[in-house]
């Protein structure tokens, strides 16, 4: 709205939603953006369903807002629940890690496999990666989240410079070059799927 | 009409005084007339309505109600620590069964504020029924406040007796009420009300109805899932609680023959009435909610209409909000009490002026609401859930061996509360699991339920309780769940640990020892070993009296070293789901057999349930070599 972008971040409390969404705030505000993030913390964190959202642009009002133009998804489920939240032709960058939810764990609700028919009913860009198997080429399995930032990089509007800074800023310094391969290694992947740029 | 007035002006001295019309009621005069004060009334009115369980903290002008209580046959009555303790184990009695009434001063409310607000959202089992006596005037307070804007709040409904007979009477009105729209009742009283007497008729008892206690997470356990929907529950209530306040005999339209109406409730009613004997009345017993269309309708008998009220203007900022123009808070003194005469010479001059134009009130319209009456059916939830290896688990898994009820507080240890482990039954605010459990004890005379507390939320505010346990002599075990941090809101320090937010370190305050000063048996245990865990939980659980089980284990996240990990031997899993039922996330269903994730922390509570011996816990020791 507005000229505001907005990015939803969805996965499972201890997947590193915030850190992601930390990056990518500190890579809108080097590139000079005013930006506003919000995070649900607290009893969410232990396991349960995750959501922070991050939106940038010239002047950012609502810290929030219904919609998002890219959803950044670390977990199959929580990406499926979060095409909700997508607008029309937006992007869904999502890990086809699956954390599967007490009630499918006892047989009591089913795992729905129904990610990219989904999608594509809605019309929207799905990039779906191995992001688990790619951090850990990295260098470690929980740097997923900075491998799927690396693909959605491809749909935002940051130079690689900008990115640069993001991570530097966000992510402690012991860690970040894992996350740095583990943020090349997502673009280079996400490049591979981009069907129609 | 003004002579007239005049005329009652000089008569001021020695004002003739005629009893208030008794409203609604039939009368059942059982015994000859008492001479009762509002507070002894109230006590009177809680027996009469088969109140088995009243307590309270003493502060003038409520301290009485407790006192008579404790005379009168069948009602146990108790003094608690504080009025948070003392609401908590009201509601704990409620929750068993009995109905319980809890009286405070108006100051006593922010203490029992945390309790009292999310009560509200829970609702209640057997009624419960909280007294506030507010101090208009402060003969005896530190301050004034109007205890009404509580009930607004809260989004509870509010009784206002207006003399000793309602005091008496409306306390089964406010328990039927109560079990009615499952909600706590608000009776209030001020200090001429409390301390005020005068004439009540008893009347026949009513019977309490039967309500044993029945386990209902989804209504007791106030995490934020449950909590959404019973919020909704709370807001679609208010909207009945009106459609009950217009109906309600409580609240009536007294017809005068001047073209002047009042608005009033409690004692500010009695002044009134004695200042302005022609005048029309809308007279609020149950005054919150405020019910629109008998407002409206006197508004079509009268061209002037007042509010007389003491304190703030809370009746008439609601009769302002629906546009119509009411003489209030700009003549009627805003601060201390009333008292006819005062009331007369405000609302005098606005007699004499011309009347106002009529307007007909705009009635809000139920407000519209966010959440769903039911989660929409569609893509599998995702909870929060326990970590894999987290201590809390333990001692769940240990309690449920026992057939306590265990009721619960807030941390992360309220996640036991969510499928599949259904291990807590209730959460309503930091602090309240061991008053409730007292209450509960108390109320069915046996040690029936047991507490369930965080280390960080017993130093906030589960000491109090205890002491008050103690000092009541109620039954119980109590489950210090002590994993050595405030887990929930992200690892901080607290007075057991020492640790201060600059990572500086003080000095720390043990349980074991706290407990052991104020007369409590106490033993700790290691929560990671499940046997002697188990064996203290025994012990106590079948003790007679009130004891305390440390659970000791630090926070898993915050263990660096792990005990091991489980491993599966294939050929034995039949992948029957018994050790899915300890709720571990690290624990999913393979092709062939159950798997462990990476997550695993070796603490082995599956182990010991699976039947077939096909999970083994490998030490650390000896991975790797
Ligand atoms: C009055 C109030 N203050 C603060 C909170 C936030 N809060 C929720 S649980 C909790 C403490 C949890 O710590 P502990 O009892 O040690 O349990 P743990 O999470 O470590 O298992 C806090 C501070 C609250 N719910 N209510």
């Amino acid at each position: 709205m507005n000229g505001t972008t907005t990015v939803s971040l969805v996965g499972v409390g201890g997947q590193g939603i915030l850190l992601g969404a930390a990056v990518l705030a500190e890579t809108a505000m080097a590139a000079g953006l005013d930006v506003k993030a919000s995070d649900v913390k607290g009893m969410a964190q232990r396991g349960g369903s995750v959501l922070s959202t991050v939106r940038f642009g010239r002047h950012v009002y609502s810290p929030v807002a219904r919609h998002a133009d890219v959803v950044f998804a670390t977990e199959l489920l929580e990406g499926l629940r979060g095409l909700d939240l997508l607008v029309p032709r937006g992007t869904l960058v999502c890990a086809t890690t699956r954390i599967l939810p007490g009630g499918v764990l006892r047989g009591e609700e089913a795992y729905p496999d129904e990610l990219a028919a989904a999608a594509a009913a809605r019309g929207a860009r799905l990039m779906l990666l191995d992001a688990e198997t790619l951090a850990r080429e990295a260098g470690n399995a929980r740097a997923a989240n900075i491998v799927l930032l690396g693909a959605a990089s491809l749909v935002l509007p940051f130079s690689p410079d900008a990115w640069d800074h993001g991570l530097g800023a966000a992510v402690p310094a012991k860690i970040l070059d894992v996350n740095r391969r583990a943020f090349a290694l997502g673009r280079d992947a996400g490049a591979r799927q981009e069907v129609d740029p | 009409m003004r002579s007239h007035c005049a005329a009652r002006a000089m008569a001021w001295s020695s004002p003739c005084r005629r009893a208030p019309p008794l409203i609604g009621y039939t009368l059942c005069p059982v015994e000859r007339a008492l001479f009762l004060s509002g507070n002894e009334a109230i006590a009177r009115g809680a027996q009469r309505a088969g109140v088995r369980f009243v307590c309270g903290y003493p502060g003038t002008p409520s301290t009485e109600i407790v006192e008579t209580a404790a005379s009168l046959e069948g009602v146990h009555a108790e003094w608690c620590v504080n009025e948070k303790v003392a609401l908590e184990t009201a509601v704990g009695a409620s929750l068993a069964g009995v109905r319980s009434l809890v009286a405070m001063k108006h100051v006593g409310l922010n203490v029992a504020a945390d309790p009292f607000m999310t009560l509200s959202l829970t609702g209640v089992n057997a009624g419960v029924v909280l007294v506030s006596a507010d101090d208009p005037g402060m003969h005896s307070s530190q301050n004034e406040q109007d205890n009404r804007a509580f009930a607004k709040f809260a989004k509870i409904p509010m009784l206002e007796p207006a003399d000793s007979q309602e005091a008496y009477d409306f306390v089964a009105e406010a328990f039927a009420l109560s079990e009615e729209f499952d909600t706590p009742v608000m009776l209030r009283t001020t200090t001429r009300l409390s301390h005020g007497r005068g004439r009540a008729l008893p009347r026949v008892p009513v019977p309490a109805p039967e309500l044993p206690y029945e386990r209902d997470i989804a209504k007791y356990v106030m995490v934020p899932q449950n909590a959404r929907r019973r919020n909704r529950l709370v807001l679609e209530r208010l909207q009945k609680l009106r459609r009950r306040a217009e109906e309600s005999p409580l609240n009536v339209l007294e017809a005068g023959t001047v073209d002047f109406g009042i608005i009033a409730s409690g004692v500010a009613y009695q002044y009134a009435r004695e200042a302005f004997p022609k005048a029309w009345y809308l007279k609020l017993g149950l005054s919150h909610p405020l019910p629109y269309e008998k407002v409206a309708r006197l508004y079509q008998s009268v061209a002037r209409v007042a509010v007389v009220e003491e304190l703030d203007p809370f009746i008439e900022e609601q009769v302002r909000a629906l546009g119509l123009p009411v003489m209030g808070k700009e003549v009627i003194p805003a601060d201390g009490e009333l008292d006819p005469e005062t009331v007369f010479r405000a609302l005098e001059p606005f007699l004499a002026r011309r009347p106002p134009r009529r307007r007909r009130p705009v009635t809000p319209s139920a407000p519209r609401l966010a959440t769903p009456p039911e989660v929409p059916a569609g893509l599998p939830v995702r909870p929060p859930v326990l970590c894999p290896g987290c201590a809390h688990r333990s001692v769940y898994a240990a309690l449920q061996r026992h057939s306590l009820a265990p009721l619960g507080d807030i941390g992360c240890y309220t996640l036991g509360a969510l499928p599949p482990l259904r291990a807590l039954d209730s959460c309503l605010c930091m602090g309240a699991s061991i008053g409730m459990m007292s209450g509960f004890n108390q109320a069915l005379r046996r040690k029936a339920a047991a507490a369930v507390i965080g280390d960080s939320t017993f130093f906030h505010s589960g000491v109090t309780p205890l002491i008050d346990a103690v000092y009541n002599q109620s039954e119980g075990l109590v489950l210090v769940l002590d994993n050595r941090t405030t887990a929930m809101t992200g690892h901080q320090g607290h007075p057991g640990t020492g640790l201060r937010p600059d990572r500086s370190q003080g000095p720390a305050v043990d349980v074991q020892r706290l407990c052991e000063g104020i007369g409590v048996r106490c033993a700790t245990v290691d929560a990671t070993d499940h046997k002697a865990l188990d064996a203290a939980i025994r012990a106590e659980a079948e003790t007679p009296g009130l004891g305390v089980v440390v659970a000791l284990a630090p926070c898993v996240l915050m263990v660096r070293e792990r005990a091991g990990r489980v491993v599966v031997d294939e050929e034995r899993c039949n992948r029957c789901g018994l050790c899915l039922d300890v709720g571990c996330p690290a624990l999913a269903p393979g092709e062939v057999a159950m798997t462990l994730t990476d997550a695993c922390t070796g603490c082995g509570l599956c182990v010991e349930v699976c039947r077939r011996g096909a999970l083994t816990l490998e030490p650390a020791e000896s991975r790797g070599a």
